[in-house]
């Protein structure tokens, strides 16, 4: 099951209207079954990944396959297996227990209706007897949103693609949410594709990640991306830091000096520090957080290093050894020819 | 002003008698409204949602041009809805001049612009999420339409009662196209021109209580709605 590709996009490109390129994918494909994460800055083309995925925003170059076929023409059909759920949704205006039949009365299933309804009502943590008649403007913020999520999961989807869908919402309206997005894709092997900010629930529970800047891919997993002001010297170029310590970039022939990524296994990390020395970067920084990523089965060391947070993925033994913690101070080493530019 | 005061008190008798020619009058109103407000309807919410949810080629256009038709003359209507059915026109054959179904034509053409420009307004008006979430849940064609006006039914009765109010109050096309025949094409409005003309103000002064009636009925609804689509 987990083989199956299910979405593949080939040089795909999207553009809003005659704006610029927002979505600028050259190869990815998703198979059936996983949790991806799509990962990267605000308007790093995250929403648009999404909305395209779910063919809601139509594509303006390249290959999209759905199951194998071209989802050019398609789209009625892919829409009624791939659902989207919007970061702010829209509750139609009815009662919570209409705006959750809608969806089932389009696709005729309404045979075991009020079940499927009340348990997916459940399932977002609202009790059906409370909440099913309420009216669409009772509703916190919170509220819609799990009234929003219980409405896609109603239908069984093929495909849950959720836009941030803990950003706007309280601490146990998320829990609720995240843990509704899990069990869809245990209970029913839903693949799951979620935009977020939420990394380390993401780190937890996905079996890839996507990283995107500027509508392209940067990579898969939790690539650290350094934006500028970098500095050319010579054949380097140099990101200072706000306590005064320097990244050293090797600069590529051809390729711009904006931001940088680094991939979080090419840097090393211990408790003893390092000297310095212009061929190797050797950077000091204060661990935050400590994150075991699923996907790897290593452990992701996030740090603050001079005000930007760098993210080394080291060997659960490693922190054993090294005794890292959260505020322990390391060292984070690197060769500049790690750093690669966007 | 005595006779004022004296009309005034025969119209309270005649809408509490409600004699047969008053009866008559309130309904062919009624029922030439019904049958204006039918086609108004069944024409102006698919031309309105289309126009509003849309983009094509000349849509700024047919916008500006909807919108300067709300201003439509009645008697411009009149003469030119005349033009059409009288017997030397296009239409003469179906003896429609000096009918009810005549003039609903007319109506018809005076408050089409009026339900096409406010349902356009307020499908364009609309939450862009409506869109996205309509899709996602599978909704497409026609049950993309009328859920989408549905969403924005309030509105959308706003527009509906508006044109009601604009062809029930008017009076120039009515009055030509109808030809003001006792029992057969008498309306409130052109009923109140003829008895004021003869100083039968006691007839006029009770259609027009019961036009005020049905407009303060009609303007109590607009501003209920008004507040539910609001909230």
């Amino acid at each position: 099951m987990i083989d199956k590709v299910l979405y593949e996009m080939q040089n795909v490109k999207h553009r809003y209207g005659a704006g610029p390129v927002t979505l600028d994918i050259e190869a990815l494909k998703i198979n059936e079954g996983g949790v991806y994460g799509v990962i990267g800055p605000n308007g790093s083309g995250k929403s648009t990944l999404l909305k395209v995925l779910a063919c809601l925003e139509p594509r303006c170059e390249g290959l999209l396959l759905y199951d194998g076929k071209d989802t050019a023409g398609n789209e009625i059909k892919i829409r009624k297996e791939a659902t989207y759920l919007l970061q702010n949704p829209y509750l139609l205006k009815r009662s919570v227990y209409e705006n959750i039949a809608y969806g089932l009365r389009l696709r005729q299933e309404t045979s075991n209706m009020r079940d499927r309804i009340y348990a997916s009502l459940r399932r977002v943590g609202l009790e059906p007897g409370k909440f099913a008649e309420r009216p669409w403007f009772r509703l916190s913020g919170g509220e819609a949103q799990r009234v929003a999520l219980a409405a896609r999961l109603a239908l069984y989807p093929r495909v849950l693609l959720l836009d941030e869908p803990t950003a706007n919402v309280d601490e146990s309206s998320a829990q609720l949410v995240k843990e509704a997005a899990v069990s869809a894709w245990k209970e029913r092997g839903t693949t799951v594709i979620v935009a977020t900010h939420d990394l380390v629930w993401l780190y937890e529970v996905s079996t890839d990640i996507i990283n995107l800047y500027h509508g392209r891919i940067v990579g898969y997993g939790a690539e650290n991306i350094v934006t500028g002001p970098w500095e050319a010297r010579g054949e380097y170029a140099v990101r200072v830091l706000s306590d005064g310590q320097t990244i050293y970039g090797a600069r590529g022939s051809e390729s711009g000096i904006d931001a940088a990524v680094i991939n979080p296994s090419d840097i090393t990390l211990s408790r003893a520090l390092q000297p310095r020395s212009p061929r190797v970067n050797a950077l000091t920084g204060t661990v935050t957080q400590m994150t075991l990523e699923r996907s790897t089965g290593h452990v992701l060391v996030s740090a603050d290093v001079g005000g930007i947070v760098l993210k080394s993925r080291v060997p659960v033994s490693l922190v054993e050894k090294e005794s890292l913690c959260p505020a322990a101070v390391a060292a984070l080493v690197f060769s500049p020819d790690s750093v690669r530019w966007l | 002003m005595d006779f004022i005061i004296d009309g005034f008190f025969q119209a309270i008798r005649l809408i509490v008698s409600m004699d047969e020619e008053t009866a008559n009058i309130v309904l062919t109103t009624l029922k030439l409204t019904g049958l204006s407000m039918l086609g108004i309807l069944v024409l102006g919410l698919p031309l309105g949602f289309a126009l509003g949810y849309f983009d094509f080629p000349g849509k700024r256009f047919i916008q500006t041009l909807t919108e300067t038709l709300l201003a439509l003359p009645t008697v411009v209507v009149g003469l030119l809805v005349y033009a059409f059915i009288s017997r030397r026109g296009p239409f003469g054959q179906y003896e429609l001049l000096f009918t009810v179904r005549g003039m609903a034509i007319g109506q018809l053409l005076l408050g089409l612009p009026i339900v096409i420009a406010h349902t356009a307004a307020a499908i364009e008006g609309m939450d862009r999420r409506l869109r996205l979430t309509l899709l996602t849940l599978g909704a497409s064609g026609s049950k993309l339409a009328l859920t989408s006006l549905w969403e924005g039914r309030f509105q959308v009765l706003v527009a509906s009662l508006t044109a009601y109010g604009r062809i029930i109050g008017e009076v120039g096309s009515a009055m030509m196209l109808g030809g003001n025949i006792k029992w057969h094409t008498r309306t409130i409005t052109t009923a109140i021109t003829l008895e004021t003309g003869k100083g039968d103000f006691a007839l006029g002064i009770a259609l027009g209580v019961i036009l005020i009636a049905i407009s303060f009925a009609l303007n109590i609804s607009l501003s209920f709605l008004r507040r539910r689509a609001e909230s």
